[in-house]
């Protein structure tokens, strides 16, 4: 049983390693991707050290001043979707293909036994193409996805393709109350 | 344990940070060391994934089972995390936007990988067992 799970955690290195190649190819090279991107790190710092010494200041013009670096900072992250949307259809595409190739190698085979019994949401995946109704058995999917998970961001962190902290963090606030809190 | 952390840390960190990893883990080690934000970050979002597959492989062993081995990773992880920033390293959580973002600084994908090790270990180890059991029920 070691085979079927040592050749899922190698596939999903593979994949998660050639996805980021596709990527860096296609995106993390480019100059324009380098500049927007430190861009975006250098602003979310200054912004962040900004809002911690004036954060109870009521004064209109610091106010101001971060309600504007907030909006450039936003333009900024937005470019910067729009020039990684390019890799992520193209690997979109790629994995679609890699996946239903790897699906039909593994159809209906149990390729592990789950040490605990998935809650109802996840059995679908859990249990996909499989036989029979023991919820314990584990399907390639599931094994592959979580595989991917824990794999392929530890890779991105290795490389240094993650987002940095700041700018995730700045860049999460775009969708909640934080643009708006000084209006 | 500790070397084990150190090996991983180095290319973390190595990468990114100009600090040397010597230097690190013997921060790591100390208590109360002093830490940029980023870098203690760092040093517990892969202390964390090394921890997780630790935990993955012994739970695989043993073999623990059902929704216990769940809980009782995600009550360890976080506890120990917590101990750690807060009782061992003494830094100021206010600075890192409270207890929780210490907590949950790289808890999915620890969790991922202990899960992933987890069913790999027990699958491995104890398949005769688990399928007799199967059939006799």
């Amino acid at each position: 049983m070691w085979s079927d799970t040592i050749l899922i955690v190698f596939i999903s290195i593979c994949t998660a390693f050639l996805g980021e190649g596709l990527t860096w190819v296609l995106v993390y090279r480019t100059e324009k991707y380098q500049k927007l991107k430190t861009e975006v790190e250098k602003q979310s710092k200054k912004l962040e050290r900004r809002k911690e010494i004036h954060g109870d200041s009521l004064d209109k013009s610091v106010k101001k001043k971060i309600e504007r670096d907030e909006e450039k900072l936003k333009n900024n992250n937005r470019d910067l979707s729009l020039v990684k949307m390019k890799s992520m259809f193209a690997t979109g595409f790629a994995f679609t293909a890699l996946l239903s190739m790897f699906n039909s190698i593994f159809d209906g085979r149990v390729v592990a036994q789950l040490p605990f019994t998935p809650i109802s949401w996840i059995q679908g995946l859990s249990h996909r193409n499989l036989a029979g109704d023991d919820f314990t058995d584990c399907s390639f999917i599931f094994l592959y996805i979580l595989c991917t998970m824990s794999i392929r961001q530890n890779i991105q962190k290795l490389l240094g393709f993650a987002p940095s902290r700041a700018a995730s963090k700045q860049g999460g606030g775009l969708f909640g109350p934080t643009p708006g809190q000084f209006k | 344990m500790a070397t084990k952390t150190s090996t991983i840390e180095r290319n973390a960190n190595g990468s990114v940070k100009s600090a040397p990893l010597s230097d690190i883990c013997s921060r790591a080690l100390t208590a109360k060391s002093e830490w940029d934000k980023d870098e203690f970050l760092d040093v517990i979002y892969w202390s964390r994934q090394v921890f997780g597959i630790i935990l993955g492989i012994i739970w695989g062993i043993i073999p623990l089972k059902g929704f216990l081995g769940l809980v009782l990773f995600a009550g360890i992880s976080c506890g120990v995390v917590y101990l750690y920033a807060i009782n061992f390293q003494m830094v100021d959580e206010e600075a890192y936007g409270g207890a929780w973002e210490l907590v949950k600084e790289g808890f999915m994908t620890s969790f991922a990988g202990f899960l992933v090790t987890w069913i790999i270990f027990y699958t491995g180890l104890h398949y005769d067992t688990i399928m007799a059991a199967k059939t006799t029920t």
